[in-house]
């Protein structure tokens, strides 16, 4: 290493706002459109090149494609990885906005990743009186 | 006017629901043991609470946030799951342990086996989650538990020896017990005041009602208010025990010895009055710790949560609810003593005090999500003092516990 004999060169220039898929992504609250609570940021698919496999310069960087959840949550924590088939995926075009929680563009009712809501709710909850009372 | 008595609601169901099971049965064992030695613990358990019910009130009205959406969010999964099991299993006991108090306090109104008061309690706590508004449900259980201030009227009625009862105050191990079934008390005393439940609910809570920063004055004025004379509350249960109990030679063991000096004191509408209080006060308590259990599992795994919602909106909450009250009934009909599920509850809360408090602190100086409502540095510095005492307390409640076999 050589120390460096003046500023270090500015960080080059990206368009748009920095997210750390980290900080800013993983484990934060879905809400879809209405603010409904969707799930939890579970895990993240992403494209690109295989592992372990040299890349050639320009290639175009890997993007964001999904937003996992359902059993990645135990393999993420207990190591593993469910088949891809298992995955419960919400496309990265649904999202419309990501602050404090991320928001969706779409409602969260017929999305893959409420059907274990619908099903309590319709196989239980529903079935009990007074299930669909407004409580105000 | 309206604005003034909102405050005052406020303020008199925070005093209300300040009490629960932990601490009745907490400050009664510690009085007729230990006498007024420990008020100082019970002190700085509600400069604690205080502390960190404001901080996490404040993250749910600037950020929206409730606690347990922040832990998962600032510890990750690995850290927040296992959180998560261990916050879930103590709320657990503690829902356990306030409808036992429950049945007990009924069995002490009608003479009826408590075990039989047991479905009732539970069924009655479900159809308050279920229909009950959450306003309503708050401001109801946290006024009639108000009814437990007989203890303070007990205790002038009693007419101590005040200038003895004072010179108890100062920290000391009276003879008969040791200093490690002291430290052991006075961390279950700090637990029951400062129990995890009580911000997991005072946040989510405070998503339920809606809160903005607008609401932030009367949240403050709620808990700096409220809680402290809820702590005089404790103080005035441990006087009762201490004045009658102690040199009675009995230590607590059971509800009924529990409100014996108020029997005493304020004779049979005193003990009319104590008797509405603990059902009041742990059925509250129930009715909290349930709806915690519910927002816990629900909040770190992005369910649709909340009383505000229609149950079929937010089905996954309302059954995880139902299946919590199931299992502590079925620990119940074990027959095993309330009493000491709850004296066992209050020391675990204790040790799991840290996993809740650190993430508060930590999203609190989090200008994301907080804005200009970031904590000051005098709350910084509280809450960084309390945050060593937290964890200081439970690192040697598991080690006390065995050393003290318990503390018995």
């Amino acid at each position: 290493m050589t120390s460096p004999s003046g500023p270090l060169p500015p960080v080059p220039r990206v368009a748009g706002r920095i997210l750390d898929a980290q900080l800013h992504l993983m484990d934060r609250q879905v809400l879809d459109h209405d603010g409904v609570p969707v799930t939890t940021v579970d895990d993240l698919e992403v494209s690109g090149p295989a592992l372990d496999v040299e890349i050639p310069p320009g290639t175009a960087p890997p993007v964001i494609t999904a937003l996992l959840t359902g059993a990645v949550l135990g393999t993420r924590i207990f190591g593993g990885r469910p088949p891809s088939s298992r995955l419960i995926r919400i496309p990265w075009k649904d999202v419309a906005e990501v602050e404090v929680v991320v928001r969706l563009g779409v409602s969260g009712e017929p999305l893959d990743a409420s059907w274990v809501e619908r099903w309590v709710r319709d196989k239980i909850i529903a079935r009990i009186p007074g299930g669909r009372h407004d409580p105000r | 006017m309206k604005r003034l008595l909102g405050v005052a609601l406020g303020v008199l169901t925070a005093i209300g629901g300040f009490v629960d099971i932990g601490d009745l049965v907490t400050n009664a064992v510690v009085g007729s043991r230990f006498g007024l030695s420990m008020v100082w613990v019970v002190a700085v358990g509600v400069v604690g609470i205080c502390l960190f019910a404001n901080m996490s009130g404040r993250v749910a009205a600037a950020s929206g946030r409730a606690t347990f959406e922040v832990i998962r969010e600032r510890l990750g999964a690995r850290a927040g799951l296992a959180n998560l099991s261990a916050s879930f299993l103590i709320n657990l006991m503690t829902v356990t342990a306030e409808i036992g108090g429950v049945a007990l306090a009924l069995q002490l109104a009608s003479s009826v086996y408590y075990l039989l008061w047991i479905p009732v309690a539970a069924l009655a706590v479900w159809l308050v989650i279920w229909r009950v508004r959450f306003t309503i449900m708050e401001n109801v259980a946290g006024l009639l538990g108000l009814t437990l201030i007989v203890f303070a009227v007990a205790l002038f009625l009693l007419k101590p020896d005040w200038g003895a009862l004072a010179g108890q105050l100062a920290p000391s191990v009276p003879e008969q017990e040791t200093v490690w079934t002291y430290s052991y008390y006075a961390i279950a005393l700090f637990g029951a005041a400062m129990t995890p439940y009580e911000v997991f609910f005072f946040s989510s809570g405070a998503v339920e009602e809606g809160w903005t920063v607008k609401d932030l004055l009367q949240e403050r004025i709620n808990v700096l208010v409220g809680f402290p004379l809820g702590g005089l509350l404790s103080v005035a249960i441990a006087a009762c025990a201490a004045v009658v109990l102690l040199p009675a030679g009995i230590s607590v063991t059971s509800l009924s010895q529990v409100i014996l000096p108020v029997a005493e004191g304020a004779g049979k509408l005193g003990l009319a009055f104590v008797l509405v209080g603990i059902v009041a006060a742990t059925f509250g308590a129930a009715l909290e710790t349930t709806l915690s259990s519910g927002y816990t599992l629900a909040q770190f795994f992005g369910w649709s949560w909340g009383k505000f919602r229609r149950p079929a909106e937010a089905a996954r909450f309302h059954v995880a609810m139902i299946v919590c009250l199931l299992i502590g009934m079925a620990v119940l009909a074990t027959g095993v003593d309330p009493v000491q599920v709850t004296e066992y509850s209050v020391v675990f809360s204790a040790i799991a005090l840290p996993l809740t408090y650190l993430p508060v602190l930590i999203v609190a100086n989090d200008p994301q999500y907080m804005h200009e409502h970031v904590n000051g540095r005098v709350v910084n510095v509280l809450g960084m003092v309390y945050l060593v005492i937290i964890l200081v307390a439970s690192l040697a409640a598991i080690p006390l516990m065995i050393v003290t076999g318990a503390g018995s």
